[in-house]
């Protein structure tokens, strides 16, 4: 990476260093440097102090916390009065019995995996089709994608609202121009499915240049002689994809598929800023109905329950990313 | 032939990912009035800054804007301090615990936030810290730490130590060895690093959005999500507000642009 350029051109500097100490100089091997006293065997677990106790108190503690506070019954009532009510697996029944749960499951686990399916394959198909083009229509392409990726989540749902405004809208002006005169003061928010595609458009928009450009990345790093042989073997261009670039890139489309279904399920903002999860809480998905139920309705303990069992989810995702992660040279602890 | 095929979804595909961008601009740039009109108004005719000046003026915006450079450069910077001793240790010392330590890290920059959505707000309660802004400078310190700590491990193993040992063995104590050698080295991965941190607190809402409920103490993505209270139906003011909120986002974004892909899929590439 980077770092490691910056190191070979600054290497002149340690010029005066002997190529290779002898071990006694170094003490060991380079990365054991115990000399004896207290102070150098304590400083490793001095200069880690700060981060350990931040992590176990601002992340540790919330976690063991949530899933405490999902046993206990806590309303605005308890919580005021500070009272601690223990009620067992209730919240997790109320929460299981709730037709409205499974319906915003279903649909949070819809939406992400149209997100993550469109945005990923998407994003490959880009990255493929960035190798064959033109470098000026490269470089625009790339600015563009950069600008879009730049844009703060919150900018880039006003524009959106602002693009698909039901009455001076660009979008029903154009469809308008274009001949489809019922699109005049149509409404591209009066169903949640409808919402929701407006939002998966918007997620998908913003998602597509990191994958596009980290696939760009894995493609551009495939020796090219790899491509002569096929090309010599006379491979047609899907052949070529099945035995060259396929098996180059599938670990990293791996990870980044991981990496967009962990974003791409945790969306708050963007539902939220659009209809708050409506009309009639018909676009709300899991992060939504954790909100409404924890902060708008202060059903602390139900909301509590709903978040462990996200959590739940998210953690099976995120066990299988870092297992592979660990495989991987730069994961290597 | 294919290649003009490919070249011409190119330019759509460019105009696709650009259009919002320049929507946001020139319906920033449209005088008053010409926004709203049912005309077809691909390009601006005549050019205005007073949404600019508009949106600036509007009350909360000048307020949100301190709130959020305030919330969000206080936690990188704690959080760039922070992870430094961490990389520093976990990459140049052998101790015990030390593989369990990485690991940690690794799994708490996983850690899913919005999850843990309740127990903040009943923590920062508890701590009385509710309405305060410094909430908000715990929770996104704690978002960007493990990144920054794992991500400067990264740059810090980059670095060989055998410059830090030729300092010590010039006689520069570790302070010094570390001070005069391996910081300048990490500059580029800090600025990168960092860049990536203010990135994520810059555009942090839920928690913004939960643990601050008063008006002057709130940040500017939440302020710019209830525009519709300062500007009504005034797109080209809201517009406008956009412009000033993307433009230190894509700044920081271009100086680090190359090394964003790197960083996040790190490992990823060379599967």
């Amino acid at each position: 990476m980077t770092a490691v350029k910056t190191t070979e051109t600054a290497a002149p500097a340690g010029d005066n260093t002997p190529p290779a100490l002898p071990p006694a100089v170094t003490g060991g091997t380079p990365r054991r440097r115990r000399r004896g006293g207290a102070f150098d065997r304590a400083l490793p677990y001095l200069l880690l102090a700060p981060a350990l106790i931040a992590i176990l108190w601002l992340i540790g503690f919330p976690v063991v916390s949530v899933v405490v506070t999902s046993f206990r019954q806590l309303n605005l009532g308890e919580l005021v009065r500070g009272e601690i009510v223990w009620t067992g697996i209730d919240n997790y029944v109320t929460v299981l019995q709730d037709d409205r749960f499974w319906t915003v499951s279903l649909r949070t686990v819809v939406f992400t995996v149209a997100v993550v399916g469109v945005s990923v394959g998407a994003g490959l198909l880009i990255a493929l089709m960035m190798r064959v083009l033109s470098p000026w229509v490269r470089i625009a392409l790339q600015i563009a994608m950069l600008c879009a990726w730049a844009m703060p989540i919150l900018a880039s749902t006003t524009v959106y609202q602002w693009m698909f405004d039901q009455n001076y809208g660009i979008l029903n002006k154009t469809l308008v121009q274009l001949g489809f005169d019922s699109y005049a003061g149509y409404s591209w928010f009066s169903s949640g499915t409808s919402t929701l595609s407006v939002v998966g458009l918007l997620i998908v928009w913003q998602a597509i240049p990191f994958l596009a450009f980290s696939l760009y990345a894995g493609l551009v790093g495939i020796p090219r002689d790899l491509y002569e042989a096929a090309g010599i073997d006379g491979a047609t261009g899907w052949q070529t994809f099945r035995a060259v670039t396929w098996p180059e890139i599938r670990s990293l489309l791996m990870m980044v598929t991981f990496l967009s279904t962990l974003w791409d399920f945790k969306v708050f903002a963007q539902i939220w800023v659009f209809r708050e999860g409506g009309p009639s809480g018909e676009s709300t998905t899991l992060p939504v109905l954790q909100y409404l139920e924890g902060i708008a309705k202060s059903h602390f303990g139900v909301a509590a329950a709903i978040s462990v069992l996200m959590m739940v989810i998210l953690g099976l995702i995120t066990f299988q990313y870092l297992r592979r992660l660990l495989k991987t040279e730069e994961g290597k602890l | 032939m294919k290649k003009t095929a490919a070249n011409t979804a190119g330019v759509l595909l460019a105009l696709f990912f650009l259009f919002p961008t320049y929507w946001m601009i020139t319906s920033a740039l449209k005088p008053k009035g010409s926004a709203l009109t049912s005309d077809y108004d691909l390009v601006p005719l005549a050019v205005t800054f007073s949404n600019f000046v508009n949106a600036w003026t509007k009350p909360g915006f000048l307020s949100s804007l301190g709130n959020s450079l305030l919330v969000t450069l206080t936690a990188v910077v704690a959080a760039i301090i922070v992870g430094i001793t961490a990389a520093v240790a976990m990459s140049r010392f052998a101790f015990r615990g030390r593989k369990s330590f990485v690991l940690l890290m690794l799994v708490a920059q996983m850690a899913p936030f919005e999850a843990l959505l309740i127990p903040m707000f009943l923590m920062m309660r508890d701590l009385q810290l509710y309405e305060h802004l410094s909430s908000l400078v715990l929770v996104y310190f704690a978002v960007t730490l493990p990144f920054c700590a794992w991500t400067l491990r990264g740059f810090v193993n980059g670095i060989p130590v055998e410059l830090e040992e030729a300092a010590m063995v010039d006689g520069c104590g570790r302070w010094g060895a570390f001070q005069k050698v391996t910081l300048p080295l990490l500059g580029p991965g800090l600025v990168a690093t960092s860049v990536f941190a203010f990135i994520t607190a810059w555009n942090e809402f839920l928690f913004a959005k939960v643990l601050i409920r008063s008006q002057d103490r709130e940040t500017l993505p939440v302020w710019l999500s209830g525009f519709q209270t300062a500007f009504g139906t005034d797109w080209g003011g809201a517009m406008a507000a956009s412009v000033l909120f993307t433009v230190p986002a894509l700044v920081f974004f271009l100086i680090v642009q190359r090394k964003m892909v790197a960083g996040v899929t790190a490992g990823a590439v060379k599967g």
